[in-house]
């Protein structure tokens, strides 16, 4: 199996070196912008332990899931207006501001395998461009099949057979139905405030899903999205999502 | 051209560590498998591909406006009620690639083999059975005031009633 993979890198890798190099595109305002902390440095220190160091990239490839930039990656509960965050509107303008910050493994009560303690955040929570509801579109990150929309939730189970999960989107917006088969970067519906009957501040959460298998044991659990996120954000930006 | 060589970058990175896990299938009960009342269309037809352990609770094997979703690999079935949603998934498919392995085995080693948790308001199961990833979740129009999303009761009981009811090899 493993050598069958191989030759489709080996195809890529002698096309390029066939493929004259042409000459970059110079950076765009947004891109000069952009600047993210690294991957499990939580922000503020007190929202929790991260996963320190671990850049692996566990979804490569995938689109970003918020159609258009600007985004801003950082804790909702920590941040201005949050329920732990000084005081302030959920809408100041410093919490759509870079650099982002992960915040994955962020304090939560639930049981989390991957984060220190055990417990944590399972994904991340990402503002739009602007702290207006029902304006910016959420999009497959991944060619796949929703399996699944609920009152506050849309899956997405993706061809890799990660699951991803899009919570707190407006669900009269939702544009998807059960079963429904998606390409990578199709509509889902608009980042929203929604979660159920209680409201939450308007921002997409994230999150991945997958089965890992080492020695012939798995499990599913929830991996950290920090850093396929800031891959996929800086091809948005460059403009090749 | 770039987009040509894209394609290749693409099945490389889909399918270099994915893989299908093995089942040991179990000693099957053919009351659950064929019951003398046949289980609704939607159900039998929904999972005729799956090839993984079909398991549901099996009070719900007849509730006939459950949504199927499944190919050879996984399924997941929800069963909506009045306030929340039910839904259960088994998955046959697995990423090898993390950062750390030693790591992720010491975390494997210390995961129970079942849990029961809410979070971001969603009543949450996940198993292994015969090699196989299973979660059960419920979701609730009102998660922090319904009993079903704030109490692990009923979730407990869903998961002790699970029956399979099909999947082949
Ligand atoms: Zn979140």
């Amino acid at each position: 199996m493993r050598t069958l993979l191989i030759i489709p890198f080996i195809l890529f890798f002698s096309a390029c070196t066939q493929e004259q190099p042409k000459p970059n595109k110079p950076l765009t305002e947004e891109e000069k912008k952009f600047t993210f902390s690294p991957a499990g440095q939580l922000v503020p220190a007190k929202s929790g332990q991260g996963r320190n160091g671990d850049n692996y990239i566990y979804a490569p490839g995938i689109r970003f899931p918020i159609e258009s930039a600007p985004a801003y990656l950082n804790s909702q509960v920590y941040g201005i207006g949050g329920l732990y965050g000084a005081r302030g509107s959920l809408c100041n303008e410093k919490n759509y501001q870079y650099p982002w910050h992960d915040n994955y493994c962020e304090k939560r009560r639930w049981g989390m395998p991957l984060c220190s303690g055990g417990k944590g955040h399972q994904g991340v929570d990402i503002r739009t461009a602007t702290c207006e509801k029902n304006k910016y579109y959420a999009v497959a990150v991944e060619d796949g099949i929703i399996t699944y929309i609920g009152k506050y939730t849309v899956k997405l189970r993706g061809k890799s057979g990660r699951t991803y999960r899009y919570l707190h989107l407006d669900s009269p917006s939702v544009l998807v139905k059960k079963g429904e088969k998606v390409n990578r970067g199709d509509r889902l519906g608009l980042v929203s405030n929604n979660m159920g009957s209680t409201k939450t501040s308007i921002h997409l959460h994230f999150d991945i899903k997958e089965t890992i298998k080492i020695n012939g044991k798995s499990t599913k659990v929830y991996v950290p999205p920090y850093t396929s996120l800031v891959d996929a954000y800086k091809r948005l930006l460059r403009g090749n999502p | 051209m770039r987009r040509l060589l894209i394609l290749p970058l693409l099945f490389g990175i889909l399918s270099a560590d994915s893989g299908i896990l093995d089942i040991k299938w179990p000693k099957p009960n053919a009351k659950h498998l064929k019951p003398s009342t046949p289980y609704p269309k939607v159900l039998t037809e929904g999972i005729k591909d799956v090839r993984l352990p079909v398991y549901i609770p099996n009070s719900y094997a007849y509730i006939k406006n459950m949504v199927v979703i499944a190919d050879k690999n996984f399924y997941t079935i929800s069963f909506p009620f009045k306030g929340a949603t039910v839904t259960i998934s088994g998955d046959r498919t697995y990423q090898e690639s993390v950062s750390n392995k030693q790591e992720f085995k010491a975390i494997l080693k210390a995961i129970p083999p079942v849990t029961f948790q809410q979070e971001e308001g969603i009543m949450t199961a996940e198993f292994n059975r015969h090699g196989v990833n299973y979660s059960m979740e419920i979701e609730c129009d009102k998660p922090q005031r319904d009993k079903r999303c704030t109490d692990t009761k009923l979730i407990k009981e869903l998961y002790s009633r699970l029956i399979m009811v099909g999947g082949h090899p």
